[in-house]
């Protein structure tokens, strides 16, 4: 028992919104404690919904929603161990994000709403990873975009803060729209939403290979905007100017995953479709590439940590185009605990900075704040993929199938990648840990308090050792063995010579030779780099441009094009249509009203002619 | 004949409460007149409470004079409904504005009787006096704050034009009697059905009652007394007359061409839509010129009434629901609405557009009321007016008058013009004043329950439709 409950956790997530956001002022802590209670029952339940699916295996459950013609849409959802796994991170993270914001956003004069959206969030978040069909998908996938909009922004009064919030709705909403066509041409194929039905006719050959293609192709699009991947990768950074909380919840741990998932989840569909795989490989490298380069380059911690999380999506994509959908879940389950972490870190920091987000203001935190700093140290590892901690399985495990899948060329990219993560981490670290302090504020920093650290503690044991998961213990097989993808078949885990030593080597030999390079540098590039390639640091630091481009194509082809609709609508819709129309009838309204005379004898003798009037052309025709 | 009399314990106990009301004033002290409306509750939902000893029965009583049945039981629970709340909002207001509770209430209850026997009725003369007794009683309410001279126009003008339709109505009667020599609704019914040819006499009968009723529910152009006397009369009466009236005339003009006219139905067809065209028009386009929120929600539920009237024109079974399905749906809003409007006169005095200016600000439950209502009555999704309307319009749509159903959206359309009017003032508009305003504890309660089956209505209809089916399952539908 237990799985027929997997409708709950969004649903007390829902409940919680709604009283939140209606009642909160009257509710203790302004409703941040229902909103906790709800994320915190949703966590319990999750466990008794996984013990359910691995022991009985899994399940779906809907019901009809509403008839159109031949269609019945269908209300459901899909319970199996894909879904569970994001369940598990999903509900986990966000309950400590949210009892970390307890403390973290005390006195702001929102806080009640504060709590309401992050309900919202979870509620979406969690009815997303269950949805069932299609449309469901669509339309919780619209309402995680909605919250991570509105949580962007939740400093609207600040007008960076503002600008941000539109420009990733905007971007997403891109790749959304991409994902709603490849939704519709699936369905125009197959007449239904149900992913079983879907899979089950893609399977027999029914649905021709150019269907397949394309749909593809947009769903990845859509998955591509909410995963931040190149070239709808810039939206994320901006992302940033939302609090820190919400950027280690939705911009590092699951928002930004579902794109991911969607991926994984289309994988019966994907697996038939080779050439979109390549793409999909092909975009997700090169994300990695750009993201980690830009890493390098910034100077704002919060930003630092959103370009690495667009590199490593681009690792989950690379492994998704390599056919390592496994490996791609489970670095999208590491990832998210230990880049929660460094979120949940990076907001103590900031804290206790008080709110400078400039690394080059840090230093020598280490001993200013311990906790954070062994957070910081167990996270960053992680990330740069150091043995034995959580990030070091995955990243392997990605590896592998890109060497397994996709030959030596795309393996060694893929190190090359690694390296420069451990580059970025070991900068990150020198520069706002070690050395000496570099500002006031560094020097009078103080450890966050107990309600900040506890959160991040719990977010530690994960970081660390979710690796654990990966390996065959008891009854339990090793996550390839849990997760297993149809048409593939169960692959635990092993240690491959071949992947292991290069990447544990190169990872942590480029670790320690970032931090010895940052020590004598002080955190620039090296004066070999900036001597011999300075158009490449000139291009970093503008973000490759793309930002620039973008904003053109905006003023010089989209605003354009506008006012010309814009002058269209004015002049033919509006003027001639609308208000034309609307003055007619207002003008006769005016007008029909004198046939009011208020006299009694006018009233009856209209009755009476009237009724004349009737009587004679029934009779006369009748 | 053997009459079995329990059949009429309902309208037995509504006249003995009248008595009682109109006895009970003598006694009352003047500082205990207050007491009154809580009688004529009591009264009220008493004759509900024994309208459920005639659930689920159906019988013919004197021949086909009076009939017991489910269409009947469920407009007088729905009529005793009305009127429990017409008492509830008026209590307030006869307190403050009106001399001699006792007559008032008493007044009411009687018209209240004549409301159930209209409904109950299955003959012409017993339909016709009822219809006196319900009209008196109301020419008596529309002048009965007799300092006010407007309120004394239109009782007046009320009765003029009354009585003018009153003797139309009745040489159609005659006209159809001379005719076809029955008055029972299915004698009529059967004497069309055996006539290959339909008497000219009965024809010119049929267009003089069809204006008689024209003038109760005021289809365009027997409509011309409305604005007048609704503006003029004292506000809860004009609530009642918007309601309570159209409904009750509603249920009789359904029952008479459905059990009567039906085997007729191609010639009167055309004649009631182009009414129901021009009432939606004219209706609903000199509302948008008012400046008087009275005499605006006279012509809009003018227009409401050309709504109604094509529940009457496509008469199928469908239809029908769609009407009583209307009524319900159009006098819980409207009701909503005037009962905010008393409570904003009870404060204010005020009752001009331009007076809610920033309602919002001084009392934010009643604008929430107030809009809540003015959509529904505009017919926007989540409110009762969007599934009482759609549900309506689909019907007659499938009756092949898709024009009619065109005319309709096209009104609504409009309507949502001024209906937005108001909830402008109310939302966005300055006002002159900042005090925030009280309600009493009856008042908001009473637009509480207004305002929820407002949206109860809209969004869960599915028990409401159920009644419904039942109601007008009784009823022979042409084919």
């Amino acid at each position: 028992m237990g799985m027929e409950w997997a409708w709950l956790l969004p649903a007390v997530c829902t409940g919680a919104f709604v009283v939140v956001a209606a009642l909160g002022r009257w509710l203790p802590g302004r409703g941040s404690l229902l909103a906790i209670g709800a994320i915190g029952t949703a966590f319990v339940l999750f466990w008794f919904v996984m013990a359910d699916v691995v022991g009985n295996g899994p399940g779906s459950f809907s019901r009809a929603w509403f008839d159109s013609g031949d269609l019945t849409v269908r209300l459901g959802m899909r319970v199996d161990k894909l879904a569970i796994v994001m369940l598990g991170l999903v509900s986990a993270v966000s309950l400590a994000v949210q009892v970390y914001s307890l403390r973290y956003m005390r006195g702001d004069p929102r806080f009640g709403w504060y709590f309401a959206l992050h309900s919202l969030f979870a509620a979406s978040m969690l009815a997303l990873v269950l949805a069932d069909n299609l449309l469901v998908f669509y339309i919780t996938w619209e309402l995680v975009g909605l919250g991570s909009y509105l949580l962007i922004g939740f400093w609207w009064e600040r007008r960076s803060a503002s600008e941000a919030a539109k420009k990733a709705f905007i971007t997403t909403r891109i790749g959304d729209v991409a994902l709603l066509i490849g939704i519709l041409v699936l369905f125009k194929a197959t007449g239904t939403f149900e992913l079983s039905q879907i899979f089950a006719m893609a399977q027999a050959g029914e649905i021709s290979q150019t269907t397949i293609n394309l749909s593809t192709v947009l769903i990845f699009i859509g998955a591509a905007g909410k995963s931040a991947q190149f070239p709808f990768h810039v939206w994320l950074p901006d992302a940033m100017e939302g609090p820190t909380p919400v950027s280690a919840l939705i911009h590092a741990a699951t928002m930004v995953a579902a794109g991911v998932y969607l991926v994984a989840r289309m994988a019966p569909l994907f697996v038939l479709a080779p050439g979109v795989l390549d793409l999909v490989a092909f975009i997700g490298l090169t994300t990695v590439f750009i993201g980690a380069a830009l890493a390098m380059v910034q100077t704002d911690i919060k930003r630092i940590l959103a370009y690495s999380t667009i590199s490593q999506l681009g690792f989950m994509m690379l492994a998704l185009g390599s056919l390592g959908f496994t490996a791609a879940i489970f670095h999208l389950l590491a990832h998210g605990f230990f880049k929660a972490l460094l979120f949940l870190g990076a907001g103590s920091i900031i804290h206790a900075m008080h709110e400078r987000q400039d690394i080059r203001e840090m230093g020598g935190l280490r001993s200013r704040l311990p906790a954070t700093w062994v957070a910081f140290v167990i996270a960053g590892l992680a990330l740069a993929g150091i043995f034995p901690l959580s990030g070091f399985f995955s990243k392997d495990d990605v590896l592998f199938s890109v060497l397994d899948n996709r030959g030596v060329v795309w393996f060694a990219a893929g190190l090359i990648g690694s390296v420069l993560t451990a580059l970025y981490v070991a900068r990150l670290l020198y520069l706002v840990f070690l050395g000496e302090p570099r500002s006031q504020a560094a020097r009078e920093a103080r450890e966050a308090p107990l309600g900040m650290t506890l959160p991040v503690m719990a977010l530690m044991a994960p970081a660390a050792g979710l690796g654990l998961l990966a390996l065959a213990w008891g009854d339990y097989d090793g996550f390839g063995s849990f997760l297993v993808f149809l048409p593939f078949g169960s692959r635990p885990f092993e240690f491959h010579g071949a992947v292991f030593w290069p990447s544990l080597a190169l990872a942590f030999s480029a670790f320690l030779m970032g931090l010895s390079m940052y020590r004598q540098t002080g955190g620039v590039a090296p004066a070999l780099v900036r001597r011999r390639i300075p158009w490449l640091l000139t291009a970093l630091d503008n973000k490759l441009y793309l930002d620039h481009v973008y904003q053109w194509t905006v003023d010089h082809v989209v605003l354009v094009g506008s006012r010309l609709v814009a002058l269209f609508d004015r002049a033919v819709v509006n003027d001639a249509g609308v208000d034309a129309t609307g003055r007619a009838t207002r003008w006769s309204g005016l007008v029909l009203r004198y046939h009011e005379t208020g006299l009694v004898s006018t009233y009856m003798l209209t009755i009476a002619v009237t009724a004349m009037v009737i009587v004679l052309i029934v009779i006369t025709t009748g | 004949m053997n009459v079995d009399f329990a059949l009429f314990i309902p309208e037995f106990v509504m006249a003995g409460m009248a008595l009682v009301v109109l006895t009970v004033d003598l006694f009352l002290p003047q500082d205990r007149k207050h007491w009154l409306p809580y009688i004529a509750l009591v009264g009220i939902l008493g004759t509900m409470g024994s309208v459920f000893t005639i659930a689920g029965k159906s019988e013919e009583l004197y021949g086909g004079l009076f009939l017991v049945d489910n269409f009947a039981v469920f407009f007088k629970v729905f009529l005793l409904a009305v009127g429990a709340f017409m008492v509830l909002a008026s209590a307030e207001y006869v307190k403050k504005n009106l001399t001699r509770p006792g007559e008032f209430y008493g007044i009411l209850l009687f018209s209240i009787l004549a409301m159930m026997t209209m409904t109950a009725a299955g003959e012409l003369l017993t339909a016709y006096i009822s219809l006196e007794l319900f009209s008196f009683s109301l020419y008596i309410l529309a002048s009965y704050a007799i300092h006010r001279p407007k309120s004394v126009e239109a009782g007046l003008k009320y009765i003029l034009v009354g009585a003018f339709s009153s003797a139309i109505l009745l040489y159609g009667l005659s006209l159809i009697y001379g005719s076809l020599g029955t008055t029972t609704f299915s004698g009529i019914a059967d004497a069309l059905a055996g006539n290959d040819d339909i008497p000219v006499a009965f024809l010119a009968g049929l267009v003089l009652v069809v204006v008689g009723f024209g003038f109760k529910i005021t289809a365009v152009p027997f409509h011309m007394w409305a604005p007048d006397v609704y503006e003029g009369a004292p506000t809860p009466v004009t609530a009642y007359l918007a309601v309570a009236s159209k409904a009750v005339s509603f249920a009789l003009l359904l029952r008479l061409f459905a059990m009567a006219f039906g085997p007729a139905m191609d010639e009167w067809r055309p004649i009631i839509a182009g009414l129901a065209a021009a009432t939606i028009v004219l209706g609903n386009l000199v509302a948008m010129a008012q400046h008087n929120i009275k005499r605006m929600l006279a012509y809009s539920s003018i227009g409401q009434a050309g709504y109604l009237l094509m529940g009457i024109a496509a008469l199928s079974p469908l239809a029908s629901n769609g009407l009583l399905f209307h009524i319900v749906g159009y006098s819980a809003a409207n009701f909503a609405a005037f009962a905010c409007i008393i409570a904003y006169e009870n404060l204010t005095g005020k009752e001009e557009i331009s007076d809610y200016a920033g309602l919002s600000r001084r009392q934010p439950f009643m604008a929430l009321v107030l809009s809540g209502a003015l959509f529904s009555l505009a017919g926007l999704p989540v409110f009762a007016g969007f599934a009482t309307k759609f549900y309506l319009f689909a019907a007659v749509g499938n009756e092949g008058l898709l024009w009619l159903v065109i005319v309709a959206v096209a009104g609504s359309l409009v309507s949502l013009y001024y209906y937005l009017m108001v909830i402008k003032q109310i939302y966005l508009g300055e006002p002159e004043e900042d005090e925030p305003l009280r309600l009493s504890v009856s008042t908001v309660g009473l637009l509480g329950a207004l305002g929820a089956a407002v949206v109860i209505f809209g969004v869960y209809p599915g028990p409401l439709i159920n009644l419904i089916e039942k109601a007008t399952a009784v009823l022979p539908m042409p084919v």
